[in-house]
């Protein structure tokens, strides 16, 4: 469904992402495993399309020099050079790390500017929908949404995300900052997506413990490199991935 | 002098209101803002005068052709310069003084230039005589307000407007196009310039110099109220309008732009966000 093909990111001369070659099957969940500064949320926003905006923007003001090297594709389709909204067209939707939201809208209407793409008569129903898969959203959904708890606000982020149809789900961080009680219930809250909604879902994380037992396929990422690829099984015994990532 | 003071702060928040959309959805802070104004009454004027068109043709023609030459300029130009604040203003400002000079150049200078009021007449309120146009700038401003809350919490692209004006990487990664919505937000501002032009230019005559006055009076109102604040912008209209009324009565109508200017003084050095605003790098957008 997804292929990244040698990957290579640099911000100035600093190399973000070195060669990745990854590849995401349809109805995976799949997961990239690193520490911080392994390049996660590049990679994340290389396919979703947003450094491509980025990289405008710091042209212009003669900021930080960006370089693309690779090839993307989606569904069979180039897409290295498609704009952000177009590939949220196609199906590729980032929810960005640390839950944004739009703080100064109540929680209904963050789901309502997120339907933007969204066919008029189907708001209703998918906005039930996200609120079936997050029950514990319903009750704030008067509530503004800078109000909100960490948890909240990424279980919003997320269902904003299930707002534009996605076919593809990129999860950025989504566990980060959230008591371990509430990463369960969010996990489990992916594993239903996937099940209900049919999305195949890339998830990058470095809570490694509770995202492996569901992801089908990870990789490992260090220092914006491939260092290790398997079945979510495979990476829970490996004894350098519970070395690194479980403190055994 | 109550209800003139009413009056004129209502006028001050119509001139207010498409500066501050703008503003508001997109950051763009568009100095060609009072330019347009009076570029919409002069084309209203040359379509009642010269082509003989009826008055509310020419004023939608108006609205519309100055909506689009909002649109345009967005797609034109800012495009290229989104995000620099300062050149957006270089830019937008360079704009208002070529379209305000051209005008000066072509001839439209004197005192024959006025457009014509919608209903002619006047009423006594609480004892002070006002002309129906007052009125009717009075009960369209609300209308504008309320059209724009309207639109802007039930429509989709009113909702995409929000979207973009708290966070544009999420909205992006959510298919919203900023270039799209910021060139919306352009047009409609500019559209919202000329239907206030529309119905305020009647009271007077059309002169190219009252165009600077204009953006100082829409740029004092923002400032003072937040920028970007609908609600801020109401009230500090309100504030500054009274306070020009006054001046005019007791000082001297020749200094009401200064109330304008000490306004945004005393704001910057006392609360630079503005009454209401919550834009925390005001210093260096104004």
């Amino acid at each position: 469904m997804l292929k990244v093909d040698k990957l290579m990111v640099f911000y100035e001369n600093a190399l973000a992402i070195n060669e990745l070659s990854i590849e995401v099957n349809r109805g995976e969940i799949v997961g990239i495993i690193g520490s911080n500064s392994a390049g996660k949320t590049t990679l994340m926003n290389t396919i979703s399309g947003l450094l491509l905006d980025t990289r405008l923007k710091e042209q212009r003001k003669g900021g930080e020099r960006i370089t693309i090297f690779g090839r993307l594709s989606f569904l069979g389709q180039d897409i290295t050079n498609v704009w952000a909204d177009q590939r949220v067209k196609l199906g590729i939707v980032l929810s960005r790390e640390r839950h944004p939201v739009f703080v100064e809208s109540d929680v209904e209407e963050n789901l309502r500017i997120a339907s933007y793409l969204l066919p008029r008569r189907e708001i209703k129903g998918m906005i039930a929908q996200v609120y079936r898969i997050f029950p514990a959203l319903f009750p704030l959904r008067k509530r503004k949404a800078g109000f909100l708890s960490g948890g909240e606000q990424q279980m919003l982020a997320i269902g904003m995300s299930l707002m534009a149809r996605p076919k593809l789900m990129l999860l950025d961080e989504p566990l980060l900052g959230l008591a371990p009680a509430t990463q369960v219930k969010l996990i489990e809250s992916i594993v239903t997506i996937r099940k209900e909604e049919g999305v195949t879902i890339l998830i990058c994380e470095q809570f490694a413990r509770p995202v492996l037992p569901i992801i089908d396929r990870g990789y490992v990422l260090e220092n914006g490199m491939l260092t290790l690829h398997g079945t979510g099984e495979e990476l829970y015994d490996n004894p350098e991935v519970k070395a690194a990532y479980f403190g055994v | 002098m109550l209800v003139y003071g009413l009056i004129n702060s209502v006028i001050l928040a119509l001139m207010a209101l498409g500066f501050n959309l703008t503003f508001g959805i997109s950051g763009v802070a568009n100095f060609a803002y009072g330019a347009i104004y009076i570029v919409a009454g002069f084309i209203t004027w040359t379509l009642i005068e010269k082509l003989g068109l009826p008055h509310l043709v020419s004023a939608a023609a108006a609205i519309v052709v100055i909506g689009l030459f909002g649109m345009f300029l967005y797609k034109l130009v800012l495009k290229r310069i989104r995000g620099l604040v300062i050149s957006e203003v270089i830019a937008t400002f360079a704009v208002a003084l070529v379209a305000l000079e051209l005008l000066r150049y072509i001839g439209f200078i004197g005192f024959r230039y006025s457009l014509p009021v919608f209903i002619d007449g006047s009423v006594e309120i609480l004892g002070a005589y006002v002309d129906i146009q007052r009125l009717l700038i009075l009960a369209l401003s609300i209308l504008v307000v309320v059209a724009q809350y309207l639109f802007t919490h039930y429509t989709k692209l009113g909702l995409a407007f929000r979207g973009i004006a708290q966070d544009e990487h999420t909205s992006l990664s959510l298919g919203i196009n900023p270039d799209r919505i910021a060139s919306w937000s352009m047009g409609i501002g500019c559209s919202l310039g000329a239907f206030a032009a529309i119905v305020i230019l009647p009271l007077g005559t059309i002169t190219v110099d009252s165009g600077y006055d204009v953006l100082i009076n829409a740029l004092s109102v923002c400032i003072v109220g937040g920028l970007g604040s609908t609600f801020g912008v109401i009230i500090a209209s309100f504030i500054i309008g009274y306070a020009q009324i006054l001046t005019a009565t007791y000082i001297s109508s020749h200094y009401t732009i200064i109330v304008s200017l000490v306004a945004i003084l005393v704001i910057l050095a006392l609360k630079p966000s503005g009454l209401l605003g919550h834009q925390k790098e005001l210093e260096e957008r104004v």
